[in-house]
């Protein structure tokens, strides 16, 4: 308990590292939930390495003059913007061929994952850049996070978690039911690109703070973990957020206590969480199937 | 009867792959319509294209009234992916998501136009229910009254009653009996023939890329269903 004390004593060093990732661990699992109930759960893997991909780009650009010299504040500015162009792009372009039906949709998202995840490495090790927490910070080592960057992903954050529930009925429909969207008159392209935006942004935000590994494991387990027992997609979504935010806090509490990295810590802890749960479901479904 | 949708010259498939080929035809107000045709013939290209799903790759169709009717439509029912967590009410809301502008939450009025339509279908007992938790035919009728909810004036069903059985036929049959009036055009893919001729006033056989008219009693005659050709 005192590890837990001192992690939200207010002059704690890490103590907006914690807010990050308590921010993560309840807004990742609401878009998650998207890639879940529309089976891209490939997607889940593949848009976070593509999202550093685009930061360690952005940077690539930036180390050889293409870009002007920036504040530290700019440059993380910078990377947003990479890490954001790079996702919702791919995004679109394996929604268009994932539209024309040609292909294996899985082969065109492994083939993306497979070359952002080697140029990730590429561009980073060969920029000045990847020496000062870049590739620390991608490989989901959460290290301290500028007031500024804690606001701004904040506010950002919210406005996401805003969009997502004002349209969640539009988000909901196109998702399920994409003819009966086409019927009632619903332009389904803007709904679909909105949707994949409000994806993108919020995997971009999550990489750059927590790397890809980490980003995918809040977006997929939560969701996960919340369908052994939701009845409703209310449900769903409320509960893969708990577990997420509560999962941040938890792996957060267990890294500090034992010197351990944060991001990878979280992960191992959802995959308990989730062995837990898929037991307690097995077990419970037995004990109905014999009373 | 005045015309509620033509069909001008319609070209419709998928890509480049022409379905239909130029076809001409008019959907009459307060008309119901069988549409049959062999498995692969393009009865399902030309629901969706009716219904604005599937956009013509030439030709046109044009709504004859001042707007666009309400269009409410039936899908089969294998093309909805049961691993989504819906309620039968939750389904049957989602018709009315055309009448509700994006950013205003469903409300109680919704809900109770939901209702409504379930208790049309007699399917009210099934609403709090999990669509993926229900026979073939109870989803039928959970996905006619979706349809319905929106109050539509053109109500296409795709194979409504296929792989459901004989009581659940029956019921649908008398359904959509009831339910064709002047204010609500049908138009109904089915490979069910007692079904079409006892819902149906004009076929159309879709067949080689063309579509055949006529009336129920020409259309289905025993003269020419022998002289269908087999599969």
């Amino acid at each position: 308990m005192e590890a837990l004390r001192e992690i939200f004593d207010p002059q704690f060093l890490l103590r907006n590292s914690v807010y990050i990732s308590l921010l993560l661990g309840f807004v990742c699992p609401l878009v998650g939930v998207y890639l879940v109930i529309r089976r891209l759960i490939f997607m889940g893997v593949a848009l976070p390495q593509v999202s550093s991909c685009g930061i360690a780009f952005a940077f690539t650009l930036h180390a050889r003059g293409l870009i002007p010299h920036l504040e530290e504040n700019s440059e993380h500015g910078l990377a947003l913007v990479g890490a954001t162009v790079f996702t919702i792009g791919t995004l679109l372009v394996l929604a268009f061929f994932e539209r024309q039906q040609r292909g294996m949709a899985e082969g065109r998202i492994g083939t993306a994952y497979a070359l952002a995840g080697a140029w990730s490495i590429l561009l980073l090790l060969t920029n000045p850049y990847g020496e000062h927490g870049l590739l620390e910070r991608l490989q989901g080592k959460i290290i301290s996070v500028a007031d500024l960057d804690l606001f701004l992903t904040a506010l950002l954050f919210f406005l996401l978690v805003v969009c997502l529930s004002l349209f969640k009925k539009e988000f909901l429909l196109v998702s399920y039911d994409r003819e009966m969207a086409l019927t009632l008159g619903k332009n389904v392209t803007f709904w679909d690109g909105l949707l994949f935006a409000i994806i993108g942004l919020t995997i971009s935000l999550a990489v750059f703070s927590v790397g890809p590994s980490v980003t995918f494991g809040f977006l997929i387990l939560p969701p996960l973990i919340a369908r052994l027992f939701a009845r409703t997609m209310k449900q769903l979504s409320m509960a893969a957020s708990v577990i997420g935010g509560f999962s941040a806090l938890g792996g957060f509490w267990i890294a500090y206590s034992y010197d351990l990295p944060v991001g990878p810590t979280d992960i191992a802890l959802l995959g308990a969480i989730y062995a837990v749960a898929f037991g307690i479901r097995k077990a419970s479904s037995l004990l109905s199937q014999s009373a | 009867m005045k015309p509620l949708i033509t069909l001008e010259n319609l070209t419709v498939g998928y890509g480049r792959k022409a379905v239909l080929e130029g076809v001409k035809a008019k959907i009459l107000e307060g008309d119901a319509i069988g549409l049959l045709g062999a498995n692969g013939s393009g009865k399902t290209t030309l629901l969706k294209s009716i219904a604005g799903i599937l956009p013509p790759s030439e030709g046109k169709i044009r709504f004859e009234g001042t707007k666009r009717p309400v269009i409410g439509y039936v899908p089969q029912r294998e093309s909805l992916d049961q691993s989504f967590l819906l309620s039968n009410l939750e389904v049957v809301e989602m018709g009315l998501c055309g009448r509700v502008p994006p950013g205003r939450f469903l409300g109680r009025a919704e809900r109770t136009a939901a209702m409504q339509a379930l208790e049309r279908t007699g399917a009210a007992d099934l609403a709090h229910k999990r669509f993926a938790e229900i026979s073939g035919g109870q989803k039928q009728r959970v996905l006619i009254a979706r349809a319905l909810a929106a109050d539509p004036d053109l109500l296409l069903l795709d194979e409504p009653t296929a792989g459901v059985d004989a009581p659940a036929v029956k019921a649908i049959t008398e359904l959509l009996q009831l339910w064709n009036t002047p204010g609500m055009t049908i138009v109904m893919v089915n490979h069910d023939l007692p079904v079409v001729r006892a819902v149906a006033r004009t076929v159309w056989w879709v067949r080689e890329g063309t579509v055949e008219q006529g009336t129920a009693a020409e259309m289905l005659s025993r003269e020419r269903i022998e002289h269908l050709p087999v599969e």
